[in-house]
């Protein structure tokens, strides 16, 4: 009798783990149906009560700290709950690891409302984890129109309104960033203000090569994981599959890669690359140009260079840094920060209404970027924000700093006194690609951009960091992107291109 | 029949059913519940559909590992690195075991055998650094101070595919060899003496002893060793293959495997049907090569088989 209770028993437990498996299984699925339904509608919320308190929840990378992330949210929360009745809860990764995390993020199994995107929202779109914001946007973020206007167009997907960016600096080009320092040491200045292009700067190279032995005169910006050129002069229109040369001023999407400028920049590093000026390693480097400058290990590298570069460099790297834009800067839709409401979100609204206040409202952007004030940071006498005397960027418990929102907050002591109005003169003045607030759908390519991402990891940064010798490489290259479909990626770009052009 | 002597069993042994039990549960949520989930491979997952939801693409996602030129050079290195593995790890790792066991002298024993395991507990960052330090062409050691001292020329490693296998699989066995070798190892004392006393007794000597007593006893070990290891045989040691390299483009053709392949494929797209095929397809070929094997083992020699 007894072990027959037993064997009841144990085929009851063994039953109800079965049911328990499957009764998630249903949750989640019921869940992600009703939340799809409810997409479609735009309707939800609306016979709540305004007295509601919603809370969203919003992931971030950082470089910085967090540490007291819950007394500065806490004081977010207090002037957010009475501005627009939303808490929010902010969570910060490490770089590290939220480069890792980030596709877990978009699979929309976490529970988050709003996500970060570093260097592109395409992803999250593709992957239908973006909720559409454009009436949302129109309704609740009228203070971000009005700061960012066109330049939220490089949220936009197929005129869908997917994300919001920062306000950044779009008008950018190809420069070289070097030490200053080293120049004005070694008496170069001269020869610095003659470079006009790249080849011109062989000649420093040679200069440096000589009277510093232990300084690598160039390497890569950010090791071998990026390519050299990935900030050229061309709008790359989202991925280097199909640009538009020259900073956009024409319309139709060629082959980069087969451009007499991509060959002419790749002879110049095969060039460097023999006569010793870059590193016998630099295919295999692995730090960035900013930690080989704190070392003084390196003098120059190619990067995305603007009004602001040589002042940011030069906080970065600890070190005097100068720049030469090898072409006028162009404004173009790249943007590296935006935000994304997850599309299955319960509370869209809040998530709107937030972005907006947290992208307009000075106090806000304080506490987020900086922190309480008189504990995280203080003024000094210009008015500027620094550490609280006896600490420094180690020992501050809270500072996730400026790079993740507008630029309503006040200047850190690092930054240029000037740089929001520079960077709203900047934006406004520059000269624009003709594709500026165009996005690319991957969708019908993703097959072809699988192949051409591994054809370019076997050939591009070779190339590009001058280790491959482009008479050789360049067209062995072309005809493997060729096969891999870089012809049908072209099309199906110029195609969206007219799409988007004609609308405009 | 069959039925009820099932039913005597369970009812006879139910304590060790009842030991089992939290082992089964285990298996049952951890392992196959999550089976489920393979229906992504047939799917372009989006947020809103979910995993049961979403719209489904048939093989599609299957397409982008057989499409391109490089899938023949993959799978080619794939297979060949990991029969590599697998029959010089086996001679090596016997090898190894036999050495370590016929070492009377305790202490030493010991000391041998942690320093040969040590490898295995370092992280594969470290090793592709070390390597690197080894390797490099500028600064690296054997350029440093092996060739040079000997007025030879340089050698560009990273650049050069004719290194890499040797290399990889070098710094695959310099890894692995201690950690594969504990199972013989502890197979070998398991050996009753009694027959080496009587083979020594017959006039054997150790070569003897070896080839009739030692490797006899452990052909089941290495049987189920090497049906395990054929069934990874389309997976491979993603560290190994995509860290040690540091990414060189140079010479992708001799270190792209087929996980190394996916991972560049889809690191910036992070398309969850594409990788979820690309693993789909991994395990039912692992699956079809376990069951052959097996089968091929069963037919030659019934003990050994493993069901």
């Amino acid at each position: 009798m007894r072990r027959k209770t037993i064997s009841i028993l144990l085929a009851a437990a063994m039953g109800l783990t079965l049911l328990a498996g499957c009764g998630g299984d249903k949750d989640a699925a019921g869940g992600a149906d009703g939340n799809g339904g409810a997409a479609g509608t735009e309707s939800f919320g609306g016979g709540q009560s305004q007295a509601e308190i919603e809370k969203i929840k919003i992931y971030v990378p950082t470089a910085n700290k967090f540490d007291d992330m819950n007394r500065v949210m806490a004081a977010v929360n207090e002037i957010s709950r009475e501005k627009i009745g939303v808490e929010v809860e902010f969570k910060a990764y490490e770089f590290g690891q939220w480069f890792q995390q980030y596709s877990l993020f978009l699979s929309g199994t976490e529970d988050v409302d709003i996500l970060a995107n570093y260097g592109g929202y395409l992803n999250a779109v593709s992957q239908g984890a973006a909720y559409d914001l454009t009436d949302l946007l129109q309704e609740y973020g009228q203070d971000i129109v009005a700061m960012e206007g066109e330049y939220l167009k490089s949220g936009e997907v197929d005129g869908v309104q997917y994300a919001i960016p920062i306000y950044a600096s779009y008008a950018w080009t190809m420069g070289i960033i070097y030490r200053q320092d080293v120049v004005d040491e070694l008496g170069l200045q001269d020869q610095v203000a003659a470079v006009k292009n790249l080849e011109d700067w062989g000649a420093v190279l040679e200069a440096v090569k000589a009277a510093k032995p232990d300084m690598t005169p160039f390497v890569s910006n950010s090791g071998n994981t990026a390519a050299v050129f990935q900030y050229g002069t061309w709008d790359d229109l989202g991925n280097n599959y199909g640009v538009l040369m020259n900073g956009g001023d024409g319309t139709e999407v060629v082959n980069l890669f087969e451009t007499e400028e991509y060959a002419r920049l790749c002879g110049i590093l095969h060039d460097w690359y023999v006569k010793g000026y870059s590193n016998k390693d630099i295919q295999t480097q692995t730090d960035s140009f900013t930690v080989l400058t704190q070392n003084d290990a390196a003098f120059s590298t190619l990067g995305q260079t603007d009004f602001n570069t040589s002042f940011y460099q030069s906080t970065s790297c600890g070190k005097d840094m100068g720049i030469v834009m090898l072409d006028v800067p162009v404004a173009r839709t790249y943007n590296n920060v935006t935000y994304t409401v997850m599309s299955n979100t319960k509370h869209p609204e809040a998530c709107m209404k937030f972005l907006n206040l947290w992208f307009s409202d000075e106090e806000i952007g304080n506490l987020i970027s900086y922190g309480i004030e008189g504990e995280h940071y203080q003024l000094n006498e210009n008015g500027m924000g620094c550490y609280v005397d006896g600490q420094d960027s180690s020992s501050c418990t809270y500072h996730l700093g400026s790079a993740i929102s507008n630029t309503n907050r006040i200047r850190w002591e690092s930054e240029n006194p000037e740089y929001a109005q520079l960077l709203v003169d900047s934006n406004t003045n520059a000269k624009k690609s003709k594709a500026l607030g165009f996005g690319f759908n991957t969708a019908n390519v993703t097959n072809e951009i699988t192949q051409l991402d591994n054809v370019c990891s076997k050939y591009q940064i070779g190339l590009e960091c001058g280790a491959l010798d482009p008479e050789v490489y360049l067209p062995e290259f072309n005809s493997a992107l060729k096969e891999a479909g870089l012809d049908t990626v072209i099309a199906e770009k110029q195609r969206q291109l007219d799409v988007f052009l004609e609308a405009q | 029949m069959k039925k009820k002597n099932m039913l005597k069993q369970v009812k006879r042994y139910w304590p060790f059913y009842l030991m089992a039990l939290p082992a089964c549960v285990y298996f049952f949520i951890n392992n196959y519940i999550p089976m489920g989930g393979l229906i992504l491979a047939f799917e372009k997952y989006t947020v809103s559909g979910g995993i049961f939801g979403s719209e489904k693409v048939g093989l599609n996602n299957f397409k982008f590992l057989f499409q391109s030129s490089d899938a023949w050079i993959m799978t080619r290195n794939t297979i060949l690195y990991n029969l590599a593995f697998i029959v010089f790890g086996t001679i090596i790792s016997i090898l190894v075991a036999y050495l370590l066991h016929e070492l009377k002298h305790e202490m030493s024993r010991k000391v041998y055998q942690t320093v040969i395991l040590f490898p295995g507990l370092l992280s594969i960052i470290i090793i592709s650094y070390l390597a690197n330090a080894l390797l490099a062409g500028d600064t690296g050691y054997i350029n440093m101070h092996i060739l040079a001292p000997l007025g030879l020329e340089p050698v560009s490693f990273y650049s050069e595919q004719k290194w890499w296998p040797f290399i990889l699989i070098f710094i695959h066995f310099w890894q692995m060899t201690g950690s594969n070798c504990i199972l013989y190892l502890a197979n070998m004392s398991a050996i009753d003496p009694g027959l080496y006393e009587a083979a020594n007794l017959d006039g054997a000597n150790r070569f003897r002893c070896f080839v009739n007593i030692t490797l006899p006893c452990l052909v089941p070990t290495i049987v189920t060793l090497t049906i395990l290891s054929v069934g990874k045989i389309f997976n491979s040691d993603f560290g190994l293959f995509y860290q040690v390299p540091m990414n060189s483009g140079a010479i992708i053709d001799v270190t792209q495997t087929i996980d190394t392949y996916v991972y560049r494929g889809l690191m910036n797209t992070a398309n969850m049907g594409m990788s979820a095929a690309a693993c789909f397809y991994q395990s039912v070929v692992g699956f079809c090569l376990v069951m052959i094997t097996n089968a091929l083992v069963r037919k030659f020699s019934r003990e050994n088989a493993m069901f």
